[in-house]
């Protein structure tokens, strides 16, 4: 069939494997959503096995039994602030270090700073030096000598190191694609640098703003070795560190409970996280539209 | 793993291509949308709770939060114990005591995964936040913070009368110098535990009162089919090498205080986990999940899944693993099987309260851990369960179990005097700065006779000996 | 946008530089609030480690530490543990970074072809999903999966699928032979839609019109992703295996989750040992943890320095 020289069937050829294409794509990509869901279903349905079912290792219970939500309802009676806990310090870790990283960035570009070039290469040097575990003991005395053990707030300080170096790199990259003669010309007509950057700049980087904040979240959402230091009262500590010590050997927590508890932690962050990408999604479009 | 962020180079690629003069300004601003679109995720999570990037509107990272402020140790602080997460949840009448000491600022340990570094460094600046430690076992850190000078001893606080009350092996436990340094509170023995409901079925009717009986049993479950396994045990040392060797006898403690693997009551009882393996589920040497390797091991998942009859652990665990059960009261428990001729001990452990030098309230401390440790309700609780937990720990005092004696409240389950027989040969692990860590040091090294590498076990102790005195001369350097 | 085209201007002239310069130090204000929190939570205690590997620093001593020059690296030069962490972790990084780059790219070729505005969000929202989902959670969730008695993995293999018995089934976790591949799959998993992610950045920055010249000239979807796709994705590709390769490398909270403290498990990498001396053995001996972690760093920045090699920019 494909020995045919008519232009006609050539074309419907094409098409057909064209769309198989299609379906080949869409059933592979189907493949890896699968992947990344089945084990989060496996875990909804742990959430309402009963708990010898659960321990007897089919797959589909005998037994449902949705108590396990109201239990650890009432026994981790923290949770919803635990998870406010864990909202405001990421969304305060992801403040500062993106302002942090802003003016950093856009200073180590469009601004004339002595000695940038040794700040770029520590910056650069720090991404590969392993410095977690041993460096929790310097982070310690430092919490401890500004009085900030034990707070939810003094979390944030380590938080916005933990990716302050690659945030700020991301800008400088970022504001190296923000050409000189626009930065100069505005400070031409009279800007100082901060009006350019917040008159001239900002509007330009908002996507490496998206970036930078995205690997900020991820950092700050999931941390537990320093909020577990650094914080020992159960209504002062984020999410990770509460539901760490929930799983913990010692606890009474069967694992349909502890599976109750995954549920509720990670509910609101999918939730809200698929509405905002909605308001996000349609936001770029009618921007996109207007230019 | 911690997410260090590779995406600056993606906006790199793209400058570089408009340098290039593949792309003009207008294409890259587009695209840079496109990278923005791609990417958009996440962060748009965040745009739901936090006010919009502002320079000016950076918020100080210190504002006051609405934490109790713990850290500002003032004299006139609150008494504030501070307990291992453990206890609170397998102890739920702890509370009720604590509604008797008004203004208390009870709290939870940051000790989980981590140990007790936040103690030791607060220690070395002369402070303490909390007034006492709930959670503390002597053969694990009590020789380290005694060591780092963390603790004190209660003697100048502790009641003489509370003091006389604690069974003598126990207060030996908790004793350095002569000075006692942890006021016991939970009694862990090892003992034995098994599933009635399987060896009814396999038609066993007496309790293994020996090993011999023991593995026969085991045995007997396998072949019978009550069950896919016979036996089990958790293969950390404390837990099995330690009591099974305890059995056979007590004495294998060098002077300073390390357990002498090379020791003939040891070899006998590595040998005996070996004939348990062959009864036992395959994956029984390896690491729990939690806790650094020492919680959530295969033999809790093996007994919780109805897969195994005989198991051998400090009671919390048949107790805690059985809950799972659809009938928990199948449930028996008693003393641990010994060698024919044997001492027929085992092993025990406290978990108890220590006294933070440089923590305050101290009078109110002991009156606290006093009324804490002779709590009737806490023991009622963990003895015969509640909708919530069953730990099975036992306190310390004579006086408690000398009350049950006399008479015998009917929530008692037998199990308690089964295991207040042996309790006087019970035996510590003794005190020792590498009391918890020779164990998992040396286990590598015991286990090459218990995987098959290595047949003669004399060998395999030996190396677990050296291993542990290499580690010990590395801090001796 | 529309202001940009036309603010494009020639170089600015040589006085207005000269006067920029004046303002250079004061410029150093936007970089401060940066530096701050550099400097203080990641140099001081970077330098603060350097010192005590020079020292017998031990952390429950009483005694002050002493300097003993390099008497730690002599130390741990010779110390067959340090060798054998080092080579656990480089075994774990081989077989965590092609998975972790490939797989990721793969989709994202696909993903990025996805016409249909609605279906492309939605693959979008669930890539990222594990991304949110905590650590500890996510430790939680694979211990369950890899469970050798009641996990559904081996009940898959054992009971519906009969490929092992009870006896055979694979002990995933724990410390055997079969616990850094587990490790490196739900590594992979977690990170799966995350580096879709950047790879789709990177994707959306190629013009379409290229994929549609080189189809006319007759190259098919392989030769495309050879020879258009991946030489335009080769920064990014740079840039994630250069960085994975750290964190791979610098294991650490896995390995004591799923291999614990067991020194002939795999996972006791040279991290675990560390954490190992400087906050369970003994005196806690941090002077000499800190040299094997120094030492580790080192090795690690040899490494980057040949990968960074490998990955330097090429034009045409």
């Amino acid at each position: 069939m494909t020995t045919t020289t008519q232009m006609n069937s050539h074309a419907n050829d094409h098409r057909r494997r064209r769309r198989m294409g299609v379906i080949i794509r869409h059933v592979i990509i189907n493949a890896f959503m699968l992947v990344i869901l089945v084990p989060l279903a496996w875990v909804l349905l742990l959430s309402v096995k009963s708990i010898p079912d659960a321990y007897s290792g089919t797959l589909w219970p005998e037994v449902f039994d949705f108590s396990h939500y109201s239990f650890v309802l009432q026994k981790i009676d923290t949770l919803p602030r635990n998870l406010f806990n864990s909202v405001y310090v990421t969304a305060a870790t992801v403040v500062i270090t993106t302002v942090c990283a802003v003016l950093a960035g856009y200073a180590l570009v469009h601004l004339d700073v002595p000695g940038q070039k040794y700040v770029v290469f520590l910056l650069v040097a720090s991404l590969y030096f392993p410095v977690r575990v041993v460096s929790l003991i310097s982070i310690f005395e430092i919490q401890r000598t500004l009085g900030l053990i034990n707070t939810t707030s003094g979390l944030i300080l380590p938080y916005v190191t933990l990716n302050l170096a690659i945030s700020i790199l991301i800008m400088r990259s970022i504001f190296e694609q923000v050409p000189h003669e626009l930065i100069d010309a505005a400070r031409i007509d009279g800007c100082g640098p901060w009006k350019t950057l917040w008159t001239v700049g900002v509007p330009l980087i908002t996507n490496g703003l998206v970036v930078v904040i995205i690997v900020n979240f991820v950092t700050a959402w999931g941390e537990y070795l320093l909020a577990a230091t650094l914080t020992n009262d159960q209504a002062v500590r984020t999410l990770p560190v509460v539901l760490a010590g929930a799983h913990g050997g010692m606890g009474q927590w069967a694992w349909p409970r502890i599976a109750a508890v995954y549920v509720i932690a990670i509910t609101p962050g999918i939730v809200a996280f698929g509405f905002a990408q909605k308001l996000f999604f349609q936001g770029l479009m009618e921007g996109a539209l207007k230019a | 793993m911690a997410r260090k962020d590779e995406e600056y180079l993606i906006q790199k690629d793209l400058y570089a291509r408009l340098q290039r003069g593949q792309i003009d300004r207008r294409q890259f601003l587009t695209r840079m949308m496109g990278v923005g679109l791609g990417i958009a995720g996440v962060s748009t999570a965040l745009a739901g709770c936090a006010a919009p990037t502002a320079p000016s509107a950076a918020p100080a990272a210190s504002s006051g939060d609405a934490a109790p402020a713990a850290a500002d140790a003032v004299a006139e602080r609150p008494l504030t114990p501070t307990f291992y997460q453990w206890i609170e949840d397998l102890h739920p009448s702890i509370p009720a005591v604590n509604a008797n000491f008004p203004g208390l600022n009870y709290q939870i340990a940051p000790v989980e995964g981590f140990g007790i570094e936040r103690f030791v460094a607060e220690a070395k600046n002369s402070e303490s936040t909390w007034d006492v430690y709930v959670g503390m076992t002597p053969f694990v850190e009590m020789t380290a913070l005694i060591e780092a000078g963390v603790i004190e001893p209660w003697d100048d606080y502790i009641p003489q009368d509370v003091l006389d009350d604690l069974i003598p092996s126990i207060r030996e436990e908790c004793t350095v110098d002569g000075k006692l340094y942890s006021w016991p509170f939970l009694l862990d023995v090892v003992g034995m535990g098994w599933n009635a409901e399987m060896t009814e079925q396999a038609g066993i009717a007496t309790i293994p009162s020996t090993w011999t009986e023991y593995l026969e049993a085991a045995k007997l479950i396998q072949s019978s089919g009550a069950a896919l396994y016979g036996c089990t045990f958790d293969s950390h040392g404390w837990r099995s090498l330690v009591p099974y060797t305890h059995s056979m006898s007590p004495d294998v403690y060098t002077p300073e205080g390390l357990f002498d693997f090379t020791s003939e009551p040891a070899i006998a009882g590595l040998k005996l986990m070996k004939e348990m393996m062959a009864l036992s589920h395959p994956d029984i040497l390896l690491e729990g999940a939690t806790d650094g390797g020492v919680n959530g091991t295969p033999d809790e998942v093996a007994f919780a899944a109805r897969k195994v009859a005989y198991y051998t652990k400090y009671f919390n665990a048949p107790l805690r693993m059985a809950a799972n059960w659809p009938d928990p009261s199948k449930l028996m428990m008693g003393g641990l099987p010994k060698f024919e001729n044997g001492a027929g001990s085992t092993v025990f452990w406290t978990t108890g309260s220590c006294l933070f030098k440089h923590g305050k309230n101290k009078e109110k401390a002991a009156e606290y851990i006093k009324s804490l440790t002779y709590d009737m309700q806490i023991w009622q609780d963990s003895i015969a369960g509640t909708a919530v937990a069953h730990p099975g720990q036992l306190p310390p005092y004579q006086s408690i179990y000398d009350g049950w004696a006399a008479s015998r409240p009917d929530w008692l389950p037998d199990f308690v005097g089964l295991i207040t027989g042996q309790l006087p040969k019970a035996r510590a692990i003794t005190n020792h700065a590498f009391g918890l860590t020779q164990f998992q040091i040396a286990k590598p090294e015991w286990e090459k006779y218990l995987n098959g590498s290595e047949p003669d076990p004399m060998i395999a102790m030996q190396g677990a000996w050296d291993a542990v005195q290499a580690e010990i001369a590395k801090t001796k350097a | 946008m529309t202001t940009l085209s036309s603010s494009v201007k020639p170089k600015a002239t040589p006085s207005l530089r000269k006067r920029l310069r004046l303002d250079a130090l004061g410029n150093w204000i936007f970089l401060l609030p940066g530096l701050f929190f550099f400097f203080g939570y990641m140099v001081y205690p970077i330098l603060r480690v350097l010192w005590m590997s020079f020292t017998d620093y031990r952390y429950l001593s009483r005694e002050p530490a002493q300097w003993v020059g390099l008497q730690n690296y002599v130390n741990a030069f010779a110390d067959p543990l340090v060798y054998d962490g080092l080579s656990r972790a480089a075994q774990f990084t081989l077989m965590f970074l092609p998975g972790t780059i490939i797989l990721p790219l793969l989709l994202a070729v696909l993903v990025d072809r996805v016409e249909h505005r609605t279906i492309a969000t939605i693959y979008r929202v669930i890539l990222l999903i594990p991304a949110v989902i905590p650590g500890p959670m996510v430790f939680v969730l694979w211990k369950w999966l890899y469970n050798f008695q009641i996990g559904p993995i081996n009940y898959i293999l054992v009971e519906v699928l009969h490929i092992f018995t009870p006896q055979t089934a694979p002990q995933w976790l724990g410390g055997t032979s079969l616990t850094l591949p587990a490790v490196a799959i739900f590594e992979v998993w977690w990170g799966l839609g995350y580096h879709t992610m950047f790879f789709l950045a990177g994707l959306a920055a190629i013009p379409k019109e290229l994929y549609e010249a080189a189809r006319i000239d007759g190259a098919n979807e392989w030769k495309l992703l050879w020879h258009v796709t991946i030489p335009r994705l080769r920064p990014i590709l740079a840039v994630l295996v250069v960085l994975r390769f750290g964190s791979a490398m610098a294991v650490i909270d896995e390995y004591l989750i799923f291999g614990g403290f067991n020194r002939a498990s795999p996972t006791y990498t040279w991290t675990v040992y560390m954490y190992d001396l400087a906050f369970k053995i003994g005196d806690w001996l941090q002077g000499y943890a800190a040299a094997i972690g120094w030492i580790g760093a080192f090795s690690m920045m040899f490494v980057v320095a040949g990968l960074l090699y490998i990955f330097r920019p090429q034009d045409g």
